[in-house]
């Protein structure tokens, strides 16, 4: 029997809902595969009564709540993990695609000897285990094939993916505390501060963003109100970061974040190669820009001809009114 | 300080990825260097210009044609290049990391570097896995995709993105620092840079592999992203349509 362990990544003590949207993933892969369990592991104290109404499907959930794993520790999380997976004598592990799997998820592959694939888009079900994803700036699909019999996946983070497993009975098992201060300590998060406001673009299921057609960082006020309006994010292209209008954390692109909301605004975007990267996942788009001939038209599904600064503020009075009679 | 930094080649984006005969076709492709590691690059030469007796090695596993692009890294500031070739063809991250193992624990034998920069990831396959596995295999820390490095007391201080926020990080070495487009802003060669770079050599370490792939790549395939587009009129018709697609509102 095939037993998958599931990374909850936890930050101030809440379980992320990256992590939770995984888990109900892999709930589902486990019944497609038949007779798979799922157990899950949680470094750090963290709440989890808030867990029973948000999570699906049957399992164990480790949860070691030794506070020295409160921040995020590469060296701890490491051996906590990979001592879980040894230990439960599991076949697969899964994270979400989160700044933190990135870091120590490949450390787990070599330390385990398992063949880790990241980003996974879609399963095929044609070949057990491999994953596919997208290479080259988005322009090629690769699918790859485990070669050892543990693997390790990062599943890219999907808002438009609804996960439909049914609820079922998690038993929670408190891990004994674990000294870890044997590790010689030589990497250690000391804090950590949050960015105040609107989601990250990485997790959106809105994003609203915007090119150099915005004219100067001014223009992003109005991307802002629409943002703010829908609950989403505000994201940038290339040309808008290196001008210095927005952070590079709003960044989208090959050389920015990849994205995959529900619904992406693309306000003055030309569409350039290097940011069409970015938003290969993203579900519908809507383009707003003054060349009816500019690329973003291409892979867009809706679009508007006509300048931003127009067209934004209809759009925003026109969604203000939409979304009062709902 | 020694100072190793891993570099790698990647087409340079404007070059369209040919695809013939269910492979990728790169015989047309101009290969550069890979744009998160000029920022590795540039934050070693930086440390380099504060840390007198400092030495940085750059590091690639390529083909000959990597020479010109070595030559580029020694114009930008780094002290040594070395090109390490590997008879086996490498398939994935792990054997990739592994090369760049022995090659950086044969070059400095018996004491590993201080520091180790890599960029986040290669802009070609984007998996991000070479360095973090590269630190695993030489035994020492690694944080990925730093935004801002400060030397302090024993150690660095840096910092990296996370969702919704920044995490800042104490680290001492030896460690593996991954490069992310923010840490800074790349120089540019000079012409003197460029002629100086000539005079120096490019040394050659042969690597033997004896391990397996983790993973191997099945197939690949055009992804085509096209969509109809529908162009509206006006803004009310773009709201109508949005509100009847169910999952949106």
């Amino acid at each position: 029997m095939n037993k998958f362990l599931v990374f909850l990544e936890q930050r101030d003590g809440i379980v992320q809902q990256t992590s939770i949207d995984t888990w109900n993933r892999v709930q589902k892969i486990a019944e497609l595969q038949g007779a798979a369990v799922v157990s899950g592991i949680i470094a750090g104290p963290a709440d989890i009564r808030q867990l029973e109404s948000t999570i699906t499907g049957d399992g164990v959930i480790y949860h070691a709540a030794d506070e020295s794993l409160r921040l995020y520790n590469q060296a701890y999380y490491t051996r906590l993990v990979a001592d879980t997976f040894k230990g439960n004598d599991c076949s697969a592990l899964f994270f979400a695609d989160t700044a933190m799997s990135r870091d120590f998820a490949p450390r787990l592959s070599v330390a385990l000897q398992a063949s880790l694939l990241t980003g996974c888009m879609k399963f095929d079900a044609d070949m057990p285990g491999g994953c596919s994803r997208p290479v080259y700036s988005g322009s090629l699909l690769s699918t790859f094939i485990p070669k050892r019999s543990l693997r390790i996946y990062i599943l890219s983070l999907s808002t438009t993916d609804s996960s439909c497993s049914s609820r079922g009975h998690i038993d929670f098992m408190e891990l004994e505390p674990q000294s870890f201060t044997d590790e010689p300590l030589v990497s250690s998060v000391n804090r950590i501060v949050m960015h105040e406001g609107t989601p990250d673009v990485a997790e959106a299921a809105v994003i609203v963003a915007g090119g150099r057609g915005m004219g100067g960082a001014q223009g992003f006020v109005l991307l802002e109100q629409l943002a703010q309006l829908l609950g989403g994010a505000v994201g940038a292209s290339r040309s808008a970061v290196d001008e210095g209008w927005r952070p590079h954390a709003e960044q989208i692109g090959q050389t920015g974040k990849t994205v995959s909301p529900a619904l992406y605004f693309a306000c003055g975007i030309s569409g350039a190669v290097q940011h069409l990267a970015g938003i290969g996942s993203a579900g519908t788009v809507v383009a707003i820009n003054i060349d009816r001939h500019a690329p973003i038209f291409d892979v867009a599904d809706y679009g508007i001809v006509g300048d931003v600064h127009i067209v934004l503020p209809k759009l925003l009075d026109l969604f203000k009114d939409f979304l009062k009679t709902k | 300080m020694n100072i190793a930094v891993c570099l790698c080649q990647v087409p340079d984006t404007a070059s369209v990825i040919g695809f013939v005969d269910g492979a990728v076709d790169r015989s047309r492709v101009n290969e550069v260097m890979n744009p998160y590691d000029e920022y590795a690059l540039e934050e070693a030469v930086r440390l380099k210009e504060c840390f007198q007796q400092s030495i940085v090695t750059v590091f690639c596993v390529a083909p000959d044609s990597a020479r010109e692009m070595l030559r580029k890294a020694l114009a930008l500031g780094a002290d040594r290049a070395v090109r390490v070739s590997c008879p086996t063809e490498l398939s994935d991250p792990f054997q990739t990391a592994r090369v760049l193992s022995q090659a950086i624990s044969a070059y400095y034998s018996a004491v590993l570097p201080d520091l180790v920069f890599c960029g986040k990831h290669s802009t070609d396959f984007q998996s991000g896995q070479v360095p973090p596995m590269l630190a695993q295999m030489l035994g020492m820390a690694s944080v990925s995709g730093i935004t801002a490095l400060t030397v302090s007391g024993e150690g660095f201080q840096v910092e990296r993105e996370i969702e919704r926020g920044i995490e800042y990080i104490f680290v001492t070495s030896p460690v593996l620092l991954s490069a992310e487009k923010g840490l800074n802003t790349p120089r540019n060669t000079t012409v003197r840079a460029v002629m100086e770079a000539r005079k120096k050599t490019v040394d050659l370490l042969t690597v033997t592999l004896h391990e397996e792939p983790l993973v191997v790549m099945k197939d690949i395939e055009p992804l085509e992203r096209k969509k109809l587009c529908r162009i509206l009129s006006d803004e009310k018709e773009l709201i109508r349509l949005l509100s009847q697609e169910r999952h949106l509102f």
